[in-house]
């Protein structure tokens, strides 16, 4: 878990390098071999693969799939390569789709192993391995073997290094594509939960942006009143939304919803436009 | 001006007798609880999720959602497991990682053929009916209209069928669809606002240009406009959404949401194919017209020269010979406008 929040070093919203698409093989693991013709997809054909679960991919900026599948004696695994638009895409894919109760894996930016199934993030790349039934090291030898055929970063967002780590929810943090807090104004960032409340951080293309949307947010709740945060900052209380403070920070916008009694959301947020640089 | 949950508008899900809200809430891609609960204050009594959501996350967050409103609302999940144990077992999952005792519609999720409805994932939703973990039995399609549906009504077995259905699909499975309706099989709507949308993402000039024309609201009200259809499950990520597509339950579709939507069409119509199957089999030369569609829009539409390439290699050598300038004329004729000559001469230039 401390791989999440160590040396956080690329840029929130970091361009990717580029990297060849790797394509999945069977053979990186001795004894596994290729069942049937490899596979590719696109936005308009990732349909065709999965119906009914595309839509989670193309939130995240999905490019492109190469998969296979592989078989040893009886058990196969179903072996997928997906390339989302940027690494933070793709670590956001994967910290959708991770299970927050279970541990971490040390592969590429961050990888998890459930049940019969294996998921990591490297570079712009998600990696998706699901057995039948297949054992778990087989998954991680797989999942080790396809890191090493990945190019790209392995750093987390930067963001997430700034969500204060007091009463933390690590594993509750996450990259929302569309509209944080449920909040069209708040179109992306990160988000976290606290056992008194919820975080986000978003960045917008330039201060004048950002102010603009804090100008959106000051219309949306009506009540709210301005507080001293950073450059700018609203309070105010939503029925869905609990006791919040929205600031801003040049381009970033911040803050805490939800805030249970007895902690100040004004301390909070100050805390938290604090650790953005 | 009208209050919000004066928009509710009410229709009978088939013989399940669930009186559902006329737009529910697809909650896919729905990151934050917040909308789902104020949702359901509103007044929404159809919430849909599925085992694969978010790897269980989303049925998590809906679960937590709902949790102190599960008596007034209706909660549908679905599973993609192939055999009876693999559904059992994603039922069980879902059931303790939604927190509820029981589901009210479980659906095998994702079936395109009549092979898929296979005997043992049926006894599932049998077995799982009689242990009272759901109320009733449905399958959602996305694709293969013609053969799924037909193949689901005749097994007398299915309570609700949830299918993909928007204006980009015309009448072309009007038939099928009333033929469920009349064996009193629900019908739930979903990808109502996919089609021409699909590339027009949040945050960008042509998403923008949608949403300030309300496009979005009229592929909604397009799809409520007929009766045939008992509740629709757009997916919603944020407040704004939710209000402005509850309005859809008490508008009119009219003209000025026939012109928004055909605008659209004009975009995205010559170019993509809807996957009707009007043209299969009627090129003389016995070309599969749709697929060398799709592979020159692989090319075109998304910078995927390489895969379409593929694809076209794919196809045996008698059909990759074929030009369709070797025709003096063509009977197909695409009853969605696309220009299946042009496109198929385009996949031929490109990889032939």
């Amino acid at each position: 878990m401390k791989l999440e929040f160590a040396f956080a070093i690329c840029a929130f919203c970091a361009p990717a390098a580029i990297a060849a698409a790797p394509a999945p093989s069977c053979s990186l693991v001795p004894g596994w071999a290729q069942e049937g013709p490899a596979r590719s997809y696109v936005p308009d054909t990732l349909f065709d693969y999965m119906d009914g679960n595309a839509e989670g991919y193309l939130i995240y900026e999905f490019v492109r799939m190469n998969g296979v599948n592989c078989k040893k004696g009886g058990d196969t695994i179903v072996f997928d390569v997906s390339e989302m638009s940027t690494p933070e895409m793709a670590w956001g894919i994967f910290a959708s789709n991770r299970d927050p109760r279970l541990p971490l894996e040390k592969v590429g930016t961050s990888g998890q192993i459930l049940t019969r199934r294996a998921i990591f993030a490297k570079g712009k790349y998600f990696v998706e391995l699901a057995g039948n039934p297949a054992s778990d090291a087989d998954l991680r030898a797989f999942m080790l073997a396809m890191e090493k055929r990945i190019d790209g970063p392995t750093e987390l967002p930067a963001a997430i290094g700034w969500f204060p780590e007091e009463k933390l929810d690590k594993s509750s943090i996450r990259l929302v594509p569309e509209s944080v807090l449920g909040l069209s104004q708040l179109k992306r960032g990160f988000a976290a939960s606290y056992d008194f409340g919820k975080a986000f951080i978003v960045k917008e293309q330039s201060a004048d942006s950002a102010a603009a949307v804090m100008n959106k947010l000051r219309q949306r709740f009506s009540g709210a009143t301005p507080v001293k945060v950073a450059d700018e900052a609203i309070q105010a209380t939503d029925k869905y939304l609990g006791r919040m403070v929205f600031f801003r920070k040049g381009p970033f916008l911040g803050g805490y919803a939800d805030v249970a009694e007895g902690q100040d959301p004004v301390v909070l947020a100050a805390t938290l436009a604090a650790r953005i640089p | 001006m009208q209050k919000l949950e004066d928009s509710l508008r009410y229709r009978t899900l088939g013989k399940t007798g669930m009186k559902v809200t006329s737009v529910a809430f697809g909650c896919m891609i729905t990151s934050d609880a917040s909308v789902i609960e104020r949702a359901a204050d509103l007044g929404i009594n159809y919430f849909d999720t599925a085992r694969v959501y978010q790897g269980g996350n989303n049925e998590r967050m809906v679960g937590a959602a709902l949790k102190s409103r599960r008596q007034k609302v209706y909660i549908s999940t679905k599973s993609g497991g192939r055999t009876k144990e693999a559904a059992l077992t994603d039922l069980d999952t879902s059931l303790r990682t939604l927190g509820t005792d029981y589901v009210d519609i479980w659906y095998l999720h994702g079936k395109t053929h009549a092979s898929d409805l296979v005997p043992e994932l049926l006894e599932a939703q049998e077995i799982a009916k009689k242990a009272g973990k759901i109320r009733f039995a449905g399958f959602s399609t996305h694709g293969g209209f013609e053969d799924v549906i037909p193949a689901g009504i005749a097994l007398k077995h299915f309570d609700v069928i949830l299918t993909s259905y928007n204006f980009t699909m015309g009448s072309s499975i009007d038939k099928i669809l009333d033929d469920a309706k009349a064996a009193g099989i629900g019908l739930v709507a979903m990808k109502v606002m996919a089609g021409g949308f699909r590339t027009a993402k949040a945050g960008t000039r042509q998403y923008d240009v949608l949403k300030r024309d309300g496009a979005f609201l009229s592929a909604l009200k397009w799809v409520l406009r007929t009766p045939r259809i008992d509740t629709a499950i757009p997916s919603m990520t944020d407040s704004d959404q939710l209000d402005q597509n509850v309005t859809a339950m008490t508008s009119q579709y009219g003209s000025t949401d026939e012109k928004l939507l055909a605008a659209q069409l004009r975009h995205v119509g010559p170019l993509v194919c809807r996957g009707c199957g009007g043209c299969e089999g009627v090129c003389s030369k016995g070309l599969p017209t749709s697929d060398l569609v799709r592979f020159a829009m692989y090319a075109d539409g998304y910078g995927q020269f390489a895969l379409g390439r593929e694809r076209f290699l794919e196809l045996p050598d008698e059909q990759r010979a074929v030009r369709c300038s070797d025709c003096s004329t063509c009977p197909i004729r695409c009853p969605n406008g696309v220009d299946v000559v042009g496109r198929v001469a385009r996949a031929q230039e490109l990889f032939g």
